[in-house]
């Protein structure tokens, strides 16, 4: 019961400020990640809606009303060009409910499925910003200089966030 | 598959592709046909925005903090370089002061209360930037209530980098000259070179490998050197003339060899905003 928890209040906290990190060390740490060719996407706010999903546990956030909020939000205060992220937010959230019924839970698999949701999550904008004519990466170029950055960073910082992560949603529930 | 890609499932599905797609068709319409967003948005855009300070706050403090310290331990050199910087800026600064009292006054005389030399500084801090591959766009913190237009040109440290792309009512977005988008470095430039001839021209694209700004398709002939200054020309939209862009690299010609072609090397520093300047154009 999401009532009764902490997580209620913990979990749209965690969810901003995750949100607002992504900006902020994209400026702080401009000349790294978007350093030409390369350039490397901070998707916390992802990262933070998968783990929320495999640690609910009997809790159940309410998981794709959120989504599609942040993705309003991301949408709006960030890209400034609405209908991508606000689309694919509750998607990742479904896709990611459903690998999580389908594999074992454990670390490794989860790993897995955040690849998983990393790659859609950037094939998908990469696609919705082609149609409006705002990314002219060919699909090779989109492969080698920005889902493979993206996937490095995001990777390493659910490696670095899982556990702190698991440990606080523990103490949340 | 087949239980997933149920008859009513899909039709849900391509619905909302169909609506997502007319949504940014909109939105991206909309930004290019209104001056600012519409209401909801920049309300929106206000709260978060606000919101976003509270985290920007300490980061940006981290970041000023290692670079404090950075900045400490090549202090002595820098000072040495500076000081004589200083004595020659004092002049410059004297000189400057009588030559606008002079200008107002010559203004006054032909009863001109404005010409395109005219502008107010506006300075403001960045929060964030946004996380994408496609767009360098970072927010700023002043917006409408501090006079701030769609299109108006911005300033880091030096020189031009960028235009304002949406302005809410109290943080505005700005695209950077490096941004992928067509319009986003369309600036009117005017190079003047040593005998003191100027070459007008657009510029056409940002060489993001070597970070150089390119004016494209000048047909003058007048002969440009390295190290020639390059200034905004104020013709067409809410740019002022005289903004500092940067130096000429190398002219010569393009690609065709039809017309020629020149590689700026920009005043800017694009890879450390901090605090911008937004040039307010007075009416």
């Amino acid at each position: 019961m999401l009532r009764l928890s902490k997580l209620r209040y913990g979990f749209p906290i965690g969810l901003f400020l995750f949100f607002f990190l992504d900006g902020s060390l994209s400026k702080v740490f401009s000349n790294q990640m978007f350093s030409y060719p390369y350039t490397m996407v901070s998707y916390l706010v992802v990262l933070w809606l998968v783990c929320a999903a495999f640690f609910e546990g009997t809790i159940a956030i309410p998981l794709i009303p959120w989504a599609i909020a942040m993705g309003v939000i991301f949408d709006l205060y960030y890209t400034g060009i609405f209908g991508i992220f606000i689309a694919i937010f509750p998607l990742i959230i479904m896709l990611t409910r459903t690998l999580i019924r389908a594999l074992p839970q454990t670390f490794l698999m989860n790993l897995l499925i955040f690849f998983i949701d990393i790659t859609v999550v950037a094939t998908l904008s990469y696609i919705g910003n082609s149609i409006i004519h705002q990314a002219s990466l060919t699909a090779s170029e989109f492969l080698l200089y920005s889902l493979a950055p993206t996937l490095a960073y995001n990777l390493a910082m659910f490696v670095i966030l899982y556990f702190p992560i698991q440990a606080l949603y523990g103490r949340l529930r | 598959m087949r239980r997933f890609f149920s008859n009513r499932r899909l039709v849900i599905i391509i619905v909302c592709v169909i609506i997502c797609i007319a949504l940014m068709n909109l939105s991206v319409v909309i930004r290019n046909k209104r001056s600012t967003p519409p209401l909801i948005q920049q309300f929106g855009n206000d709260i978060v925005g606000f919101a976003d300070r509270v985290v920007a706050l300490p980061v940006n403090g981290l970041q000023g903090t290692a670079e404090a310290i950075s900045g400490l331990l090549n202090t002595y050199q820098e000072n040495e370089k500076l000081k004589s910087q200083v004595e020659k800026l004092t002049q410059t600064q004297v000189r400057d002061e009588t030559l606008s009292r002079e200008n107002k006054q010559l203004k006054k005389e032909l009863s001109l209360n404005s010409s395109l030399t005219d502008y107010s500084a506006v300075t403001a801090a960045v929060i964030s930037r946004t996380p994408s591959s496609w767009q360098s766009q970072v927010i700023i913190n002043k917006g409408q209530a501090s006079g701030i237009k769609k299109n108006m040109p911005v300033l880091s440290g030096a020189g031009l980098v960028g235009r304002i792309s949406e302005v809410n009512k109290t943080n505005s977005k700005v695209e950077l000259i490096s941004d992928n988008n067509d319009s986003a470095n369309r600036f009117a430039i005017q190079i003047t070179n040593g005998s003191g001839q100027t070459v007008n021209g657009v510029i056409s694209e940002y060489d993001k490998e070597a970070n150089r700004i390119v004016m494209g398709n000048v047909t003058s002939k007048t002969k440009l050197k390295k190290g020639d200054k390059v200034i905004t020309s104020g013709l067409g939209g809410v740019t002022p003339k005289g903004l500092y862009v940067g130096t000429v690299e190398t002219a010569g010609d393009d690609d065709y060899g039809l017309a020629s072609k020149v590689v700026i090397k920009p005043a800017g520093d694009l890879s450390n905003l901090n605090i911008v300047t937004v040039a307010v154009a007075k009416e």
